[in-house]
């Protein structure tokens, strides 16, 4: 059964279903395909660093090893933070009222957009409705399924905003930038990951 | 390694500056709960193209050959190779054979959202428009509203913009401050015109740009938010909130 946004201002409750927007369903896609010299497209594979074997799609598996490269199940294994501590997976906020929070444009942008949801309003209050058509944005917890793990970073928010095409959720982390000083030696910061390093897309229109 | 780029200003005076990532927080770990052995993932051989089914097809022939192989043996296992790690393997083409292809034609298939195929074209390099060897990013001069950008676009990546030194510390304050007092985002795109998207590398996803400044006292924050995403409605009839 499909599950629901569930929202709080004030007094009033709003339900949403959603469906995510993806580039794909907006604009369509360009794939690179590789044919032989007859036309017939080529299927991938990969090739060892020796050389030796050839594995072809699927021809490999996750699995979960430990120091004596012994496998270990999936259910014996448990997630804990740097300190060694357990930690405690997250409940889905779908189907739970998640109480709204209103937030203006620089904290928006301080959000990484991963997901964008359009909503399909299926009971929304009066002055929901009324501050989103009026540009108001607001700030929701967000957690797709049961279990994901909070992981170090800041768990995941939905942003709810308007436009003439509709509601959408932005589902994102905050970036954690911070304001930088003239006496920052920025070379011997640490570097995260470059986030658009691999960054590649073929679905470019 | 940081990324390196050069921007212009208001003032069309341009310099290198640097770009990074968001930091990420300290990485979870996984352990054993029995034991609290330490627990990796890995990618290991499972199959490979010796014993694949196309494998067994071409050397037994047909169906019932194959399934006798398997009644009387392991033709699908190659014991000498599964359960080794796969590391950093190549990506690599297959013929119909099975064989690895050293000159393959690659196309560009493009398809429409309904998932039908629009055209079929040789792949051509879509090159990078900005980075260390491409010329200064313009100032665009194009402004618009933060709020109209939060609401029109998914801001999918971020960098922040930073100074490699006391020179371009000043320059990027300044920008900063442009930006705040004008409380609005500067579209930036590439090309002498700022009109081309963003690319940061070779085939890269391409963005369209837009950079916020805001200034706390002697300290500055400059983010150029990228998004390839616009905020439309797949299908269907507009909901008007």
């Amino acid at each position: 059964m499909a599950r629901s946004i569930v929202v709080r201002l004030g007094d009033e409750e709003s339900t949403f279903g959603f469906t995510k927007v993806e580039r794909e369903k907006l604009y369509g896609k360009k794939d690179r395909v590789i044919v032989d010299e007859t036309g017939r497209e080529c299927d991938a594979a990969w090739l060892t660093p020796d050389g030796a074997v050839l594995v072809p799609m699927g021809g490999t598996a996750h699995l979960w090893m430990d120091e004596r490269w012994d496998a270990r199940e999936q259910t014996d294994r448990v997630a804990v933070d740097p300190a060694g501590e357990p930690l405690q997976p997250n409940p889905s906020t779908l189907g739970v009222v998640q109480t709204l929070r209103e937030v203006d444009a620089p904290r928006v942008l301080e959000i990484v957009t991963n997901g964008v949801y359009q909503l399909e309003p299926e009971a929304v209050g009066t002055t929901l409705a009324d501050a989103l058509k009026a540009g108001r944005m607001f700030e929701l917890p967000f957690a797709y399924r049961d279990g994901a793990y909070r992981d170090g970073y800041e768990n995941d928010v939905a942003i709810l905003v308007a436009n003439d095409e509709g509601m959408f959720a932005l589902v994102g982390r905050p970036s954690g930038f911070a304001f930088v000083s003239r006496d920052v030696i920025v070379s011997d910061e640490p570097l995260g990951p470059d986030e658009l390093d691999g960054d590649l897309d073929f679905g470019v229109i | 390694m940081p990324r390196i780029l050069s921007i212009t200003d208001e003032r069309k005076r341009d310099a290198q500056i640097e770009l990074r990532s968001p930091t990420r927080g300290e990485p979870m770990r996984w352990i054993s709960r029995a034991d609290r052995a330490q627990l990796k993932l890995e990618r290991l051989v499972k199959a490979t193209e010796k014993t694949s089914l196309d494998a067994l097809t071409r050397a037994l022939g047909t169906p019932e050959a194959i399934a006798k192989a398997l009644i009387d043996g392991d033709p699908e296992i190659d014991l000498e190779q599964v359960g080794r790690r796969l590391g950093q393997a190549t990506r690599v083409w297959v013929g119909a054979t099975g064989q690895i292809l050293y000159a393959a034609r690659v196309l560009s298939v493009v398809t429409a959202p309904d998932g039908t195929e629009k055209s079929r074209t040789d792949f051509v390099d879509v090159e990078a428009t900005l980075g260390e060897d491409q010329p200064p990013l313009p100032w665009s001069g194009r402004l618009l509203a933060a709020s109209e950008v939060v609401r029109k676009f998914a801001l999918v990546r971020k960098q922040q913009l930073r100074h490699v030194n006391g020179l371009t510390f000043d320059f990027l304050f300044d920008i900063a401050r442009t930006l705040e007092k004008s409380e609005q985002m500067l579209v930036v795109g590439a090309g002498p015109r700022a009109q081309k998207r963003l690319i940061f590398q070779t085939n890269g996803a391409a963005f369209n740009g837009f950079l916020e400044g805001r200034t706390r006292g002697d300290t500055y924050l400059l983010v150029l938010h990228l998004s390839n995403l616009e905020l439309k409605r797949v299908g269907g009839k507009p909901s008007a909130p």
